[in-house]
């Protein structure tokens, strides 16, 4: 299994290959270390419980030419061209002169602020009042105000949508305005705890400690990469991620790691956490960036494996059956949504996860999956995916950047079913990605790094990152299932029914390989049918 | 809403009964057939039927409701022509909604629906050996003011609109007095090609934003 978001997919899918090579060549065979036993020599303990502070290590950018792109364009725009950050336009206020006052009162009134009234606006019962550009707007009102033939005056403050996150990283979130998201959430704010959304993926960052793995192998990424050493026994820290909640909180319910067979799917990899954030990114707190269903629990359940899992060793990796008993116990513990953005884009069917998904499904349980990235190597469809077109209330998620058109990498195929954000950096750069909070890189990867400076990973420090894949597409879908159950469609096939018909229309008319039924629509899906419209 | 049309039959009702008849000087009983332009109106309840039965019952939970409403007839110097311009009012509220095949689910977004029709009816009343009871046919075109709104809703998403239809209607009046009379009538209404551009009304096929419509009312002057 490897997961789908196609900025490191490919190479990661290369690396891991090239260290199971070198490992085999190494004198470990792959029925050694493979999931042919269950058990290896493996470990995997906690050896310290302690709430550790996470590290924010705050925006982070993937490629430094591109990494300028990180502020709201129109925000800065708007600062450009007027010279301001103020939160209202300056050389001009609003003022309603009281009932019977006459012109000259008004001339007497403006001339004191050193303005003049324009024509005043259709449906609009007050007066603009030009003033100088360096004028202080708002000891000009208050200077108006204080006259007594004005009934009121103000500066002409700039609105926003009210549901507009207050979170400071949200402008670089351009998926979610691309969604009309702000309106959606002014009609569903973000769902309720009631809804468990189950996330399995590489895991996620869901608590804090420190737990000891053993690195007992050298191993190399790559065929002619350097080969990096056994590290022996490693302490690993790891937090919570701050913008999921807090470690030991009741966001996190019922977490399940199926590839170390513990409660304890501790994310070495990022892409969990990155997927975990778009769908519950704690929302209007201020800090960092939003998520789709902000309110919603998570049930992290780790069914693939990242580098650090292999290099530790770890007893399970992520095969078609590791991926079904993910399925089956989320769905047994209380799942309402699967996001699955993981697959396979070889080998044969997938009949143990397709029952799982039937399973799932007849359950009341709402799955994405995500459709792959393939389009430019073959485009493969992933094999997880094959049974969405039949099964109503799974549903297949293609990618579309931040112009909504279909990503470079996003595989078409019959199985499409709908598009959603998943970002493409070759047509909008780094930022033209999905923007979460996850791991740090830096201090995650070293096995990126020189040999030198090679050593144990942190999983206790978080940036901010763009990734783009149909991973980061789906959880989208997954989030506005959550949306949805909580307006009150809770049967899957309902909300898959739901969001195909309320689509935007993309590509050929009606449904393609490329986007499906069309670029989902939260907030026409949440607001629904009328009589008329 | 039904608790006041219940009342407001009660007070016509009564308002028939509270004299006995014995007691009354005998009304002058003018001939249908009046020389002169006779003038009077009305007001008026009843309860609307609608024929886009799935569509309403969808959105309001229903397909009926109350109407208020008045108007002023003419009856004129030709037999018993008479032209009458009403307007009544309809206005129910419920919420936006799924549907999918034929199941429906609630979102529990508000919406508010009002018609305001405007009527215009050409008539003949009939003259009868008993001159107080005075039965009528008509017909005429029906102006519907629609207007359907809800919460959430953007710029250009509520629906305020007028559509063109017709109506035929029957009913009898009986006149209480010289200058007050009750009345009740059935009215039928077709709107054809009201409904059916989207929504929940596209969803169900229905096109018709008529019904029928049964009404009592009081009627002041000639």
């Amino acid at each position: 299994m490897f997961v789908m978001g196609s900025w490191r997919t490919l190479g990661l899918a290369v690396r891991l290959a090239a260290g199971v090579l070198v490992v085999a060549i190494g004198g470990w065979t792959a029925v050694a270390r493979g999931q042919m036993s269950p058990v290896r020599g493996s470990a995997k303990r906690m050896v310290q419980e302690a709430a550790l502070s996470a590290i924010d290590r705050g925006l982070r950018g993937q490629d430094p030419p591109r990494e300028a792109r990180t502020v709201d364009p129109a925000a800065q725009a708007r600062a450009d061209r007027t010279g301001s950050a103020l939160p209202f336009v300056r050389g001009s206020l609003i003022v309603k002169f009281k009932a019977g006052t006459q012109s000259s009162e008004v001339v007497a009134a403006t001339s004191q602020v050193a303005g003049a009234t324009t024509s005043r606006a259709s449906w609009a019962n007050f007066d603009i009042v030009d003033i100088p550009m360096a004028a202080d707007v708002e000891a000009a009102a208050a200077t108006l105000r204080a006259r007594a033939n004005v009934e009121y005056a103000q500066p002409r403050y700039l609105n926003h949508a009210m549901a507009q996150p207050n979170d400071p990283l949200y402008p670089n979130q351009w998926n979610f305005p691309a969604l009309d998201m702000e309106r959606a959430w002014d009609i569903q704010p973000g769902a309720t705890s009631s809804i468990v959304v189950a996330v399995l993926d590489s895991g996620a960052a869901f608590r804090s400690g420190t737990i000891r793995y053993v690195s007992s192998f050298p191993f190399r990424l790559t065929p002619n990469g350097p080969t990096y050493p056994a590290l022996g026994p490693v302490d690993v820290p790891f937090a919570a991620a701050p913008e999921l909640g807090e470690s030991g909180s009741t966001r996190f319910v019922m977490p399940r790691d199926f590839i170390w067979d513990d409660d304890l799917p501790v994310d070495l990899d990022s892409h969990g956490t990155h997927v975990t954030g778009t769908i519950g990114q704690l929302t209007n707190n201020g800090i960092g960036v939003a998520g789709m269903a902000y309110n919603v629990r998570i049930m992290p359940v780790k069914i693939i494996q990242g580098v650090w899992d292999e290099v530790f060793d770890s007893p399970h990796s992520g095969t078609d059956d590791v991926v079904a008993q993910g399925i089956r116990y989320a769905v047994d513990n209380g799942a309402r949504v699967i996001n699955l953005s993981i697959g396979r884009t070889v080998g044969g069917p997938a009949p143990v996860v397709d029952d799982a998904l039937r399973y799932a499904v007849s359950r009341g349980v709402f799955v994405a999956v995500a459709a792959g990235n393939t389009r430019e190597s073959g485009n493969r469809p992933n094999r997880l995916a094959d049974i969405g077109p039949s099964l109503d209330g799974m549903i297949v998620v293609g990618a579309v950047g931040q112009s909504l058109e279909s990503a470079h990498y996003s595989t078409t195929s019959a199985s499409v079913e709908i598009a959603a954000p998943g970002g493409d950096q070759r047509a909008g750069g780094t930022s033209g990605g999905i923007l979460q909070q996850t791991l740090d890189l830096d201090l995650l990867e070293t096995y990126k790094q020189p040999v030198s400076q090679y050593g144990p990973p942190r999983a206790d420090s978080f940036a901010y990152y763009y990734f783009q894949g149909t991973s980061m597409a789906t959880p989208h879908v997954s989030g506005f299932a959550a949306l949805l159950m909580q307006q009150g469609l809770t049967n899957p096939a309902t909300i898959e029914a739901a969001i195909k018909h309320f689509a935007t229309d993309k590509g050929a008319p009606g449904r393609d390989d490329a986007y499906g039924f069309g670029l989902i629509n939260p907030r026409a899906s949440l607001r629904g049918l009328g009589i008329l419209r | 809403m039904t608790r006041r049309l219940t009342l407001a039959f009660t007070l016509i009702a009564l308002s028939a009964g509270a004299v006995p008849a014995a007691a009354q000087p005998a009304p002058t009983v003018r001939p249908a057939a009046s020389r002169s332009v006779q003038i009077g109106g009305y007001g008026m309840v009843g309860r609307l039927n609608l024929v886009a039965r799935e569509t309403f019952e969808a959105v309001i939970g229903k397909r009926s409701g109350p109407v208020f409403g008045g108007g002023i007839t003419m009856g004129l110097p030709l037999g018993g022509l008479y032209l009458d311009v009403g307007a009544w009012r309809f206005k129910q509220e419920g919420e936006r909604v799924f549907v999918t095949g034929s199941e429906v689910f609630k979102l529990g977004v508000p919406l508010t629906v009002t018609f305001t029709p405007i009527e215009v009816t050409a008539g003949w009343r009939f003259r009868l050996r008993y001159a107080r009871l005075v039965p009528y046919v008509g017909g005429g075109f029906t102006s519907y003011g629609y207007q359907e709104t809800s919460t959430f809703a953007g710029v250009g998403e509520d629906v305020d609109d007028r559509f063109t239809g017709y109506h035929i209607l029957g009913g009898a009046q009986f006149k209480l007095r010289r200058w007050l009379g009750l009345g009740a009538e059935f009215v039928w209404t077709t709107i054809p090609d009201a409904l059916g551009g989207g929504g929940v009304s596209q969803a169900f096929g229905d096109t018709n934003l008529g019904g029928t419509s049964l009404r009592a009312k009081l009627t002041v002057g000639r």
